[in-house]
């Protein structure tokens, strides 16, 4: 990981993983929309309206994988003043946002024709809307502070607190009689999901994933290069200046 | 030697707060933040009528009666105790004799509860219409416990 | 360093007493901060039924939930200050040279917070609960519940005062950073008074929160305000 301290070694590595990243997340997201809307056989309860779930899980599995990243991130960056790692953090915050995005509003067309309401207060589904909370906070705090090293790390100590939500999220439908029903997958005694589901449902989660490592690789590049020009125009403004008090 | 016992005093009382902390959070889990009681909480509890309460169970097979004017009656149950739901309105897709559902109301003198609003709990198992046809065939099915 | 503190420190505790004395005399002399927290509470709980008509009924359903809306929006608003003024005419720095570890100054900052501004939005919340007619028995409750909670909600604001000092238009951020860490107060808190009973597991979570909080909160903002001094 510390190898890797150098942005420009990153961008190195990054160039070369890209092309790899995008054409395997393009692979698995085709395949595992095709299984799951084509393939997929019924529920036998929920019918057709089971193949929300392969859009649904693997977005609320992002939402919190993207925010534990991002923790982790900030926990380096903090630790050994790792640049790249505070852009990464900084980098996957928006993605994560859409993912709670696109989960709330899968979980909410989902919830409509199964559990008969679009939305109800229980653990599960209020903790989820405290994760979107937590994004933009954490996304308007680096905006708000124009030095990236103050804004890193303030945003570093903000994503660490909030990271108390994550177990919060996660064990809500145990502690807690919930509507939203418990895992599936993350069982003691194996998932309770016939393989017919299990394998479109496990494409789309590696889909996701690799599309995440896609995005946040090119968003991570692109903060670099955004850093480097920022330092090439103040360069240009000094000489600018030099040049107007020597004239 | 003083800055050294100030930090082990710090490292202390952070962790018996702590301590005390996960202790009152053990001591209340499961007892709180109930999205719906159980019929048996209903009859534990001392519910004053016409204050608003979810009600959670797995509907009673048979009990389902559907009046005239889109009224439905049903029972629900925890296996144990089981209470009489008067309803007047849509019922999710999912309701089915057997299904778990949260009902949003009041309890009723009569110790029957009215339903504003039905939903339904599905559980966390799939799979697909033919394998519950089949498990069911061979004996392995057995119906979800309420959660 | 460490010969220069061992030859005359003084206890931790007299800084801390001084620091929380200091705090609420230039509070009481600039006119109080708890004053017009108070009366902004007060006014945004009346505004409630207001909004959703007079009903007694529909009111003392709500009546717990609004006064700790109100309670947390009144905290909110004053936490801005919590640092700033002592940013803004260099007291802090002066603070950061006392032999008091960071996260202590937190907590005397805190203690000093919560005497001025949440105590006495505690006293009128009684007040407010007769407004929206609150059920008689859950008086006892609600005190306790917000003399448990509130402490909590200053700490967790603490946090983002800490971040968002000596940025401008920080009071907003520190609302929107603040506000979905207080969620779990604002659900235990009205949990708890809708039990019934004084001491009921909701207002068990709610103390867990607080103390956790108090764990957590001065270490967290002690960073912030480290990285915002330098």
């Amino acid at each position: 990981m510390l190898i890797h301290a150098n942005p420009k070694r990153f961008m190195d590595l990054s160039g070369r993983l890209l092309p790899y990243f995008s054409g395997v997340a393009g692979f698995l997201l085709v395949l595992g929309l095709y299984l799951a809307l084509f393939v997929a056989p019924k529920d036998y309860q929920q019918s057709e309206t089971v193949r929300i779930m392969f859009v649904h899980v693997p977005a609320a599995l992002m939402t919190t994988f993207v925010y534990a990243f991002m923790a982790v991130a900030s926990i380096v960056g903090l630790a050994w003043k790792h640049p790249v790692a505070d852009m990464a953090a900084k980098a996957a915050a928006p993605i994560g946002a859409c993912f709670a995005v696109l989960m709330l509003a899968t979980g909410a067309l989902w919830g409509q024709p199964m559990w008969g309401t679009w939305w109800v207060w229980d653990a599960r589904l209020t903790s989820a809307l405290v994760q979107l909370f937590l994004y933009i906070g954490y996304i308007a705090l680096w905006e708000a502070i124009d030095e990236p090293t103050r804004a890193a790390r303030a945003a570093a100590i903000l994503a660490i607190v909030g990271v108390i939500n994550i177990p919060i999220i996660k064990f809500s439908v145990e502690w807690w009689n919930t509507l939203h029903q418990p895992a599936s997958l993350a069982k003691l005694d194996g998932p309770s999901i016939d393989p017919s589901f299990l394998w479109p449902l496990l494409i789309m989660m590696a889909g996701y994933v690799m599309f995440f490592a896609t995005l946040v690789l090119l968003r991570t590049r692109t903060e670099i290069l955004n850093r480097r020009m920022r330092s090439l125009h103040m360069a240009q403004v000094r000489v600018g200046e030099q040049v107007k008090s020597y004239g | 030697m003083k800055r050294k016992n100030r930090r082990l005093a710090f490292i202390i009382s952070s962790v018996g707060l702590l301590s005390i902390a996960s202790l009152l959070v053990l001591s209340a889990l499961r007892d709180s933040i109930v999205f719906f009681y159980t019929p048996s909480d209903l009859l534990s509890r001392e519910i004053e009528p016409d204050k608003p309460i979810r009600v959670g169970g797995l509907v009673v097979t048979g009990s389902v009666v559907h009046t005239e004017e889109g009224r439905v009656e049903f029972k629900i149950t925890d296996t144990e105790n089981a209470v009489q739901i008067h309803f007047n309105g849509l019922l999710p897709d999912l309701f089915r004799e057997g299904q778990g559902v949260v009902a949003q109301g009041t309890m009723l003198d009569t110790g029957d509860f009215e339903a504003s609003q039905v939903l339904a709990k599905h559980d966390e198992t799939y799979m697909p219409p033919e394998v519950a046809e089949a498990l069911k065939e061979k004996g392995y099915w057995q119906q979800q416990e309420n959660k | 360093m460490s010969s220069l503190n061992t030859q005359s420190q003084p206890g931790l505790l007299p800084i801390v007493k001084s620091m929380i004395a200091r705090d609420m005399v230039l509070s009481a002399r600039i006119g109080g901060s708890g004053f017009l927290a108070a009366v902004f509470f007060i006014i945004v709980v009346s505004l409630v039924p207001l909004g959703v008509g007079p009903q007694p009924e529909v009111l003392s359903v709500i009546a717990s939930g609004m006064i700790w809306v109100g309670v947390l929006l009144a905290s909110l608003l004053s936490l801005d200050r919590l640092f700033q003024a002592d940013f803004e005419d260099g007291s802090m720095e002066l603070f950061f040279l006392l032999p008091l570890p960071l996260p202590v100054l937190v907590l005397a900052k805190v203690v000093a917070f919560w005497l001025t501004t949440a105590l006495p939005l505690i006293a009128v919340a009684p007040i407010l609960g007769l407004l929206l007619n609150l059920p008689g028995p859950s008086f006892g409750a609600l005190i306790l519940a917000l003399v448990i909670g509130t402490p909590g909600l200053s700490l967790i604001g603490s946090i983002a005062a800490a971040l968002t000092m000596g940025l401008r238009r920080g009071g907003l951020l520190l609302s929107l950073l603040s506000l979905p860490l207080c969620v779990p107060i604002l659900i235990f808190g009205v949990g708890s008074i809708a039990e019934g009973s004084m001491w009921n597991s909701s207002m068990a979570l709610l103390l867990a929160t607080t103390l956790i909080a108090i764990v957590v909160a001065p270490i967290a903002a002690a960073g912030a305000l480290k990285l915002n001094m330098t």
